[in-house]
This record gives structure tokens, sequence and C-alpha cells, in this order.
């Protein structure tokens, strides 16, 4: 028996309307989490599909951004927060200590809500990460920059200001940066948290494009508020409530049909 | 009369009132200046900046004394920020919601406000007698215990201000921490940080206190910091109150060029603060 059945067995995921040409690349499997002694995560268990999109919908307060700082250890920084569980990347499970959180860290990349660029020039908000990990001489790393750049759909704009101060930037260019940033270290998988919610709609639109190509090569894992946005987006949803996953699975038949009463409610606006 | 007119008077009173006390202190601190400007600009000749501290009668200037101010201002400067750097390093990324950090933030904060005579008598009795003399030295050093808190406290606060989420977009790359200290929060904080050893050098460049106990006074030119080495402060104490008046020119004078220089540093302190809020 493979990870994927079993936790298909513990879990809300729906393995029968699961593509099959796509493999698992995250399997999470009974994650509880603690911010002192609140438990904000209460026995999830789910499936990420590589190089596909999946979305965690909820109201505010559900976990969803928790579950999605659980991925690349982000909550480690933070004496009082704890994690439980077993999230297994490719097999391996990154949440035993032994496991380097700056190894893992270089394969799941992060982008935030708020697009905060470094105080340094646009060239070296991309280099930043990958002058501390990869020793490349200067056209390599002028030729990875520009591919970054590319990449986040950003080359265009900024291509003749790579100098100037990464401040200088739009909203909009400023978190498309960002993401530069995170794949400038080709990393296995992408988590945004709310990507777009600080953004206008020409922005967000820019970005919600972005994330349609970038699942050519990465696998993408996005928390919103915006339901619309997670059903333009993602392949695959997943609805949090209360800490829990109540429901997982293939977005349009999540959006058309949804299992559970209180998926139904809150995607049809009665709460939330 | 109605309670509408009644407030309005009373809102007419706390205004005159406070208008008056803003008059009050400034009538204070103009007049202090106006003197020192006055009386500090007919004594300010280019002597001053050439010549030695003068015997009585004869004529002089404060070379040695402003020489000897810089000179245990910069040892100062330089003992006290990167210790005050580290310390509010730690206090801000390695212990912020601390009991630890709490406590060396609330005895900082004495230190902070420590009067100076106080710190002139720590370092007399740690340095001064075991060594058996003043020495420019114990001046710096005790200078520099009063630069060290005013760092500290600034680094602290600088540091926190820096948004959370530039911290956790850095370590989110798996970058280690104190690369991320040192490459991205310092450079986020920088301005604000390098105000803060303005600002304690334009404190220091006026104490009396810390360096009449440890640096002492010396009438000649010296650059051994292990000797009683001038300083300005203490020449303008000891020149005000002596009988001649050419000395008390000199005082004035001197008093007007640490006034001007102070001057200059929380100018530029201001305009570093102004530009770091246009940049981050």
């Amino acid at each position: 028996m493979n990870d994927t059945s079993k936790v298909t067995a513990i879990s809300a995921v729906n393995s029968a309307v699961r593509p099959p040409d796509t493999a698992a690349k995250i399997t999470a499997r009974n994650v509880n989490f603690y911010y002192g002694k609140t438990r904000a995560l209460k026995d999830v268990g789910l499936v990420i599909q590589e190089k596909r999109v999946t979305a965690l919908i909820g109201p505010s307060g559900c976990g969803k951004s928790t579950l999605l700082r659980v991925f690349n250890r982000m909550y480690a920084i933070y004496p009082k927060q704890r994690a439980e569980g077993e999230i297994l990347l490719d097999g391996e499970n990154v949440l035993d200590p032994r496991y380097s959180i700056n190894r893992l860290r270089t394969k799941v990349g992060m982008v935030f809500q708020k697009p905060v660029p470094f105080p340094m020039s646009i060239y070296d908000n991309v280099a930043y990460a990958l002058r501390h990990y990869e020793n490349l001489s200067r056209t390599a790393m002028n030729d990875r920059v520009e591919e970054s750049l590319k990449d986040a759909a950003l080359w265009d704009e900024v291509k003749d200001t790579l100098n100037n101060s990464a401040l200088s930037l739009s909203g909009g260019q400023q978190q498309r940066l960002c993401i530069a940033r995170a794949i400038a270290l080709k990393p296995e998988v992408l988590l945004l948290d709310e990507p777009t919610s600080a953004l206008d709609p020409i922005s967000t639109a820019k970005v919600e494009q972005l994330i349609d190509e970038l699942k050519a090569n990465y696998t993408v894992l996005i928390v919103t508020h915006n339901m619309q946005q997670a059903a333009r987006v993602s392949e695959f949803t997943g609805f949090m409530f209360l800490g829990e996953l109540i429901e997982f699975g293939i977005t349009s038949d999540m959006f058309t049909h949804p299992d559970h009463k209180k998926t139904e409610d809150y995607i049809t606006g009665r709460f939330g | 009369m109605n309670r509408w007119r009644r407030r309005q008077l009373q809102d007419y009173i706390a205004k005159i009132l406070a208008t008056l006390a803003t008059f009050f202190g400034l009538f204070w601190l103009t007049w202090i200046l106006w003197t020192t400007a006055s009386k500090g600009l007919s004594a300010l000749k280019w002597g001053l900046f050439t010549q030695m501290t003068p015997a009585p009668g004869s004529d002089g200037g404060l070379l040695n004394a402003f020489a000897g101010s810089l000179v245990m201002c910069g040892v100062a400067v330089l003992i006290g920020t990167p210790i005050g750097i580290g310390a509010g390093t730690y206090l801000s990324e390695y212990a912020r919601d601390t009991r630890l950090g709490f406590t060396i933030r609330f005895v900082n904060d004495i230190l902070l406000s420590a009067p100076s005579i106080v710190i002139g008598l720590f370092i007399y009795e740690l340095m001064v007698r075991p060594m058996g003399h003043f020495s420019a030295w114990a001046g710096a050093v005790a200078l520099s215990f009063i630069v060290l808190p005013v760092v500290v406290r600034t680094t602290d606060e600088m540091l926190q201000l820096v948004p959370t989420v530039m911290r956790e977009s850095a370590l989110a790359l798996g970058v280690p921490q104190w690369k991320v200290v040192r490459q991205v929060l310092y450079r986020a904080a920088l301005s604000g940080i390098l105000t803060g050893v303005l600002l304690a050098l334009a404190r220091i460049s006026g104490e009396t206190a810390p360096v009449l106990f440890t640096a002492l006074n010396n009438q000649y030119w010296t650059s051994n910091l292990n000797q009683p080495m001038a300083n300005v402060p203490v020449v303008i104490f000891q020149y005000a109150l002596s009988p001649f008046e050419f000395w008390h020119a000199l005082a004035w004078a001197g008093a007007f060029v640490v006034v001007i220089f102070v001057l200059i540093l929380s100018l530029t302190s201001r305009w570093l603060v102004a530009r770091g809020q246009v940049s981050v």
C-alpha cells in the first residue's frame, strides 16, 4: 500500500475523482498545530498533487494560513508554536527535526500576503538567496536572475532598471518580484499566502495568470480568501473550518456540488 | 451660560495655558542660546583652533581641548557602538518576548537615565584608582558607558520596527538567521541605528562629570591616551570658575562650538530619519 492510498483512508481526500496522471508531491497526515496551548489544526490530512495548483479556502481564523506555514516550518521561528504529525515531501517527513530546515526552505518557497522587497536593488533581491546557496559566476548569476524575473512575468518591466531600488516598484510589481525571489532557488513547491489580497484588480489578474504558468514547473499551494480566485486558479481545493479540513477535492466538483453542508454554506456566501 | 459656551471657554483657557507653557519653556532656551551665541561669537577667533590652552595672562586657544574631546568621544563611540548594536540585535532578534529580554531592556533603561556623575565615579573606581592616574582611556570608557545604552535602545527599537514579514520572507528562502540579520535587517534599520549613534555622540560631547573624574584635564597637548587629556567640557568648567576675563571668553567660545557641533549632529540625524522613512 503506498502513501497516497493510506492517507485517502484517513482523510477527506476523494480518491475517486483524482486524475490518475499526477503523483503525490506532499502527503500530510494527522497534522496538529498549537499556538501555545491553543490547538489551531485538528488532525489535518491531505495530498498535494505534483505540478498542480491546490487552493485552501475557508473563513478567517480557520487555520488555512497556519497549515501553509507548516509546510516550510515557518512557525519554527516562534518558540511557542508547535506542529505534530507527518508531512511527507517526496516520502521524507519534513517535520522531523533531523530534516534540515534550510534544505526544506530551498525546496519549498513561500510568498507572503504583503509584498516586502528587501531594501536593496531589484537584481540583488532576486540574487540574494542564490548568493548564499550557489557559487555562480557573474554571467551565470545574470542568467539566473533574468530567468527568474522572466518566469515571474516581470522581466520586461524591469530589465533596464535592475540596479534601482526594489522599493521603487509598484505593489503588483513588488509581489511578482517576491515570486521571482522565491523561484530563483528553483524550489519544487511554492506556497502562496493570499498573494493578491494587497493588490489592485489588474495586478491580481497578472499574478493569477502567472500562477497558471507556474504550475508547469512547480507544485503550487495557495491560500485565498477569495473563492472566485480559488475557482479560477486551482485544480484542487480544500475547505477548512475551525482548524479542520472539512472537504478536499477537485475544484470544479467542490464548487458545483460540495459534499458537506458547511462547504456549501461557505461557498454560497451564507457565512464567512 | 449653556453647556456649549462653557466647553468653548474651557477649550480657550486650555489653549492659552498650553501656549503660555510652551513660550515659558522656549523663553529660557532662547535666552541660553542667545547668550551662548553672542558671548561665544564675540570670542570666536581663528586662534581658538590653532593654539593650546593658555596660562593665565597669556594668549591661547582650545586646540588641545577640542582634540582631546574628539579623541575621547571617538574612542567612546568605537567602543560603545559595536557592543550596543550587538546587544540591541540580541534583544530584538533573539530575546524579543523572553523574560530575560524584558529584564535586560529594563536594566538598560536604568543605565540610559543614570546620572553621568555616577558613571564618572564608577570608572574612577574601576580604572583610575587601580592605574594610579587619570587617563584619556578612562575618560573614553566612561563616555562609552553613556553611548552604550543609547545605541542598545535605538538598535532594539529600529530592528523591531522592521516588519515581521521581511524577516519571514528572508528566512523562508532558507538563509540562516545571522545572515538575514546582517544582510537584510541591518540594511532596513540602518538609518535609524546611525541616528542612535549620532545622538549618543551629541550627548557625550557635552558631558562633563564622566570626564572630570577620569580624564581630568591637561594644559598641554598630548596624544598619549594613557595620560590625562584636555577636553572641552572640563576646560569650560575650569575657565568659567576662574577670575580671568580672557578665560571666560575662551569658555564661551568653547561652549558655542559644542552647541554648533551638537546642532549639526541633530540636523544630520533628522535628515537620516527623514531619508529612511522615504526609502523603507
